[in-house]
């Protein structure tokens, strides 16, 4: 496949040498980058306006499933006969040092009561925590040596999501809607779907745009009557007296805006979008209208993978529209609500797998039927993993040195097994990838490229994979 | 295939790096090539002579010597500036530069009839002197130097006497206090006054940034290496402009800052720690230790508990342990600040690649090398009062970066971009300046002015060259302007602007009648949608300000908490408080235009207008329209908008006209 020019990338790249032959003095090379990045923010282009990516692109969305807390590998992804083998023992010295949050050193390793069964034509092992998702192990390509560099909660979630273990930097969702525009107008083209329990250790800013243009901001879609804000009128306003105001408000401001005034034009045009915005998307989130059938796949109507359930749906829904990119995620409030299982791995598993096994592969399986999954990564994965030690008697504590994550969809290989950890699953050893690695590849299947995907701030050229990251070629 | 992960890497080698022997070395003290010492923001300015006009378009034009340099750079391109901004115009721009609020109808009206001819340099003299003057400027420094009232992170715990020092620079920006002075007060206030509450305050700057605590092991060292490398990067982002922390991991790839001269500025701030320094009298502390009695008691036992607690235990303790702490009483009042505690002081080592555990050669306090002779000393490491010498170093009147770097914050924030387009970046990657001259103009002046700001304020508003009108004008040299500098870089013309967030908010209220003008204190918490509470990790954490007139106070008062940003400032490119913000966006998009049409802030304030309006101009709804006009935008309605509005109201409720003039160009944009 021939690689498509980046239209507005090379604008830039033509515009940079046109003006720093024209321009001398002027500012220079850095100048006029941020010329470009102010003509997005004065709206002469529109920054939502699909672009056209860097690479041949097979994904056009993201899912992330976001298990927040961080499941365990060892109970699901990651068989370790060995480690139920030296169960109760301490661990040999051979497999290296960790740092744990809690857990004290000489804790004893602890095997896991999950069984591992091999699935589908692959015979990957799942376990029986997972049995739905098994089915669908054809279509899932296990990434079973990711790591990261923290091993507490808020600091491991923003490098998951921004790649940087402080706040403040923009989230993959905010990059790609970058980098791409949205597909859709009267949906936004980033959303989160928060766990109803509550919120997260890294809160809002993991989410969140970072030093890019507000524009890039995720749109929350929260539990509760007001889903997203600022979408519904106000209580006693009629819509028909609204769109009087509303049209009011356009012939107000095309007054005094000049035809060739990209700013204020652009801002004339907001109001069109926004009220677009209100009278359609209300429909995209109601799945209430979803055949029975469907909703009964994704486990809606019974407990316990309603919640999920629904908003796996609704994600479906919002890639089919267009929109960029979607985080759903599972757990959130206190920790036990997550999938951090400090306590009792089985009891915290065994309930949190139960929410979101029958959700996930009915999503899959929706996708593929639709013919939706080539176009759409499905990404599954947590902050981190768990430990091999108890903490306790019966729980784990984090793990970051080596855990698992899958992929399907959007290009990926299903099927097939990248990486693995050593025989306790304490690290990865084999093909070890950093989240950079899961970054990059997640912007290269939606076609764009890693290296050229930047933003200047504060003097840097900012990129979602920092310094470094491959993409993991035995994915594709 | 890689051999080891990474981080198992760096614990597995550590025994066997060169780095452990490395490190008890000095690193080398490093030289800099002429090129690298000429680059021209390390280059000290010199005060360049003023260009002279003999024709009469020319002498018109220039009002002071900031005119000159414009003028000159036009000229050079065949450019003229354009007119001057009608009455009105300039008087809402003044009023929102200066002060951040719109003019009353009737300050508009009394400036318009105004023909003393120094009708105007009144009008910026009296806004300099308002109190507002400071809750403006002071935002634009808050942004900097990214200010907020919580940690942020996993508990985003609050900084219960952080609103001291968001006063004190409100106070500042309003005293006109030297900005020597004031950059000396927030690196160093504590060394140099430690028995002065403003300048303990002060010092608090130094502990602005974001803090990561987490329960369980801690990793002290880990810990201390984020507190140092925010307390650094803050240094060279506010008042170097310089992007040192480019430099914490490896040498700078654009700038002549080598990775050890990062540790040697980090060095300077390797005994400070936090420090809250009680304020409170015995008897407050006995009345509040009735009500926290029980709860210490209790964050006793479970301290205790947790030290002997198995490891299953012990997150449930923590959190109870966490739980706890919020029961307690609002803690006593103290000053949030730092101390320097010599004691206390660990080595700074360079770190490989920033790693906190990848320590290289030691390293002592030194400021820059490229602005020091090559192979400088380092400092003594007897200096008792790091901070200051850091300090009076930065605030000598020939270091090259300082004043340029405030100056032209200030210029930026007047002219809608700063003479370098990139406030906290004058380095090679950053944007060459626009008018060199000029810069070095205004840096040589704010030094000789005794670093003034008042008097760099009333040199740009009183040039000719701030007081152009936006528009561009219809004659031949503003067409051919227009199509050779789009972008108004040798300011032809001014600029217009978007009102920021804040200002955004504060007109709101401001046009309503309901704004408050109460001044200081601790941060406010307004109410929000049940939703966005529930979406804290804590949502106890939102405790709605009891007092319901607190919730009508400027902006710059709303409690500033990194992991609740209100939508309607985030959703303005209100910056997210978590980095320094130089400049702040300019985004138009939908959900803006959803905030202003179904928020809950437009639509009560649209209420609140709509009963001033009926009140103040009575039924007739000409009157009523000619008054929301003059109210929002400054300026009464053009016939055709006068018509199109009479015309709503015939079916429409002037609630909705209300809300209209909240969503109109002319309101939301400063021209």
């Amino acid at each position: 496949m021939k690689h498509l020019p980046r239209a507005d990338f090379r604008l830039t790249r033509n515009r940079r040498e046109f003006l720093g032959d024209a321009f001398c003095g002027f500012g220079g090379l850095a100048f006029t980058h941020l010329m470009w990045q102010q003509e997005l923010r004065a709206g002469t282009i529109n920054p939502l306006a699909p672009k056209p990516p860097h690479l041949p692109a097979k994904a056009k969305s993201v899912i992330f499933l976001f298990m927040a807390g961080g499941p365990s590998h060892i109970e699901t992804f990651d068989p370790k006969p060995v480690l139920n083998k030296l169960h109760g023992q301490k661990r040999p010295p051979s497999f290296g040092e960790a740092k744990y949050q809690f857990i004290s050193p000489g804790a004893r390793l602890m095997g896991t009561k999950r069984t591992f069964k091999k699935h589908g034509e692959s015979g990957i092992e799942v376990s029986d925590l997972l049995p739905r998702t098994a089915e669908c192990i054809d279509d899932i390509a296990v990434i079973r040596s990711c790591f990261g560099d923290m091993v507490v909660h808020s600091a491991a979630q923003y490098q998951l999501m921004t790649g940087r273990v402080v706040p403040g930097f923009a989230s993959m969702g905010a990059w790609s809607v970058y980098g791409l525009g949205s597909e859709s107008e009267s949906l936004p083209a980033y959303v989160v779907l928060p766990d109803p329990k509550g919120a997260l250790e890294g809160g809002q800013p993991m989410y969140g745009n970072g030093f890019l243009p507000a524009v890039y901001q995720p749109t929350m879609f929260r539990p509760g009557k007001k889903p997203v804000l600022n979408l519904q009128l106000p209580a006693a306003v009629p819509l028909a007296q609204r769109r009087r105001t509303v049209d009011l408000i356009r012939n107000l401001n095309l007054t005094g805006a000049a035809p060739d005034d990209g700013e204020l034009n652009a801002r004339i045009n907001a109001y069109d979008l926004a009220f677009k915005m209100q009278t359609e998307a209300p429909a995209v989130l109601d799945v209430a209208n979803e055949p029975e059938e469907t909703r009964e796949l994704y486990g809606i109507g019974k407990q316990p993978t309603d919640d999920y359930g629904r908003r796996c749906l609704l994600a479906r829904r919002l890639v089919e529209k267009g929109v960029r990119f979607v985080c759903v995620v599972a757990g959130g409030g206190p920790g036990k609500l997550q999938w951090d299982a400090h306590e009792d791995i089985e009891e915290n598993h065994l309930r949190m797998a139960g929410h979101t096994d029958q959700p996930v592969a009915g999503l899959l399986t929706d996708l593929k039927r639709r013919g939706l999954l080539d176009q759409t990564l499905v990404v599954w994965g947590g902050e981190f993993g768990r430990s091999p030690e108890s903490q306790g008697s019966k729980g784990r504590d984090h793990h970051n040195l080596g855990f698992t994550m899958w992929m399907a969809g959007g290009g990926v290989k299903g099927g097939r097994v990248v990486g693995a950890t050593d025989d306790i699953g304490l690290h990865a050893t084999i093909d070890p990838h950093h989240f950079r690695d899961i970054h990059a590849t997640i912007l290269n299947q939606m076609g764009m490229d890693q290296n050229q995907l930047t933003y200047l701030h504060l003097g840097r050229k900012e990129r979602l994979t920092e310094v470094e990251g491959d993409v993991i070629e035995e994915l594709l | 295939m890689k051999a080891l992960t990474y981080a198992a890497g760096i614990v597995a080698g550590l025994a066997l790096l060169p780095a452990a022997r490395a490190a008890d070395q000095v690193a080398p003290l490093g030289e800099y090539t002429p090129e690298q010492r000429g680059f021209w923001a390390f280059v000290k300015p010199v005060s360049p002579p003023v260009p002279e006009f003999s024709d009469a378009a020319g002498r018109a034009f220039v009002k002071n010597p900031i005119d000159a340099f414009v003028l000159a750079r036009l000229r050079a391109a065949g450019l003229e500036p354009n007119g001057r901004a009608d009455r009105a115009t300039l008087c809402r721009r003044v009023y929102f530069d200066l002060v951040g609020l719109p003019p009353t109808p009737n300050e508009v009206a009394a400036f318009v009839a105004d023909r003393a001819s120094d009708a105007y340099e009144k009008l910026v003299e009296r806004l300099l002197a308002s109190p507002h003057h400071g809750e403006r400027w002071g935002q634009h420094w808050l942004d900097v130097v990214r200010f907020a009232e919580t940690d942020g992170f996993e508990y985003d715990t609050y900084r219960a006497n952080a609103w001291r020092y968001r006063d004190y620079v409100v106070r500042a920006f309003n005293a006109d206090k030297p900005y020597d002075r004031f950059l000396s007060e927030q690196i160093a206030g504590d060394e140099l006054g430690p028995d002065n509450d403003e300048m303990l305050v002060a010092a608090g700057f130094n502990r602005l940034a974001p803090l990561r605590r987490n329960a369980g092991n801690q990793e002290v060292a880990r810990s201390r290496n984020e507190v140092l490398t925010e307390m650094t990067n803050v240094v060279g982002a506010a008042f170097l402009g310089v992007t040192i922390g480019c430099a914490r991991c490896h040498d700078h790839r654009f700038d002549p800052i080598k990775q050890t001269d990062y540790y040697r500025l980090q060095a300077y701030f390797s005994a400070t720690l936090s420090k809250d320094v009680v304020r409170y009298t015995p008897e407050q502390r006995a009345a509040w230790q009735v009500k926290a009695g029980p709860i210490t008691k209790e964050i006793k036992r479970t301290r205790a508990a947790l030290d002997k607690a198995s490891d299953d235990k012990k997150p449930e303790l923590e959190r109870i342990l966490v739980d706890l702490e919020d029961q307690l009483p609002p803690p006593l009042p103290a000053l949030f600040s730092v101390v320097e505690d010599l004691e206390r002081r660990l080595p700074i080592r360079v770190l490989k690649r920033g790693e906190f555990d990848w320590p290289l050669g030691r390293v002592g306090m030194r400021p820059l090398g490229v602005l020091l002779p090559d192979r400088a000393p380092e400092l003594s490491e007897d200096e008792k009062q790091p901070r200051s010498a850091l300090a009076r170093w930065m605030t000598d009147a020939d270091n090259p970066l300082t004043a340029r770097v405030m100056v032209n914050r200030v210029w930026m924030q007047h002219f809608g971009r700063g003479i370098v387009a990139t406030p906290n970046d004058f380095g090679k990657n950053g944007a060459r300046p626009s008018h060199p001259d000029l810069l070095d103009w205004l840096a040589r002046e704010f030094v000789g002015r005794g670093f003034s700001l008042k008097a760099m304020h009333r040199l740009m508003l009183l040039s000719s060259t701030y007081q152009q009108a936006s528009v561009p004008g219809a004659g031949p040299a503003q067409l051919a302007a227009t199509s050779m500098d789009p972008d108004n870089i040798l300011l032809w013309r001014a600029n217009r602007r978007r009102l920021s967030a804040e200002e955004l908010r504060d007109a709101i209220l401001s046009v309503a009648g309901s704004l408050a003008s109460k001044m200081g204190g601790p941060g406010v918490m307004v109410p929000i949608e049940k939703e966005l509470v529930n979406a804290l990790y804590k949502p106890s954490q939102w405790e709605v300000t009891s007092d319901r007139a607190e919730h009508a106070r400027r902006s710059i008062y709303l409690i500033a908490k990194r992991n609740l940003r209100l939508p309607f400032m985030q959703v303005f490119d209100a910056p997210d408080m978590q980095v320094s913000c130089a400049s702040r966006d300019q985004s138009t998009h939908a959900p803006q235009a959803l905030e202003l049409l179904n928020g809950d802030l437009a639509n009560t304030q649209a209420e609140l207008l709509a009963v001033r309006l009926r009140k103040q101009a009575g039924a007739d709804p000409r009157r009523q329209v000619t008054l929301g006009y003059r109210l929002t935008t400054g300026r009464s309605p053009t016939v055709k908008e006068l018509a199109l509005a009479v015309e709503f109201l015939r079916a429409g409720s002037l609630r909705e006209f209300a809300l209209a003039t909240f969503n109109l160009n002319a309101f939301v944009y400063v021209n």
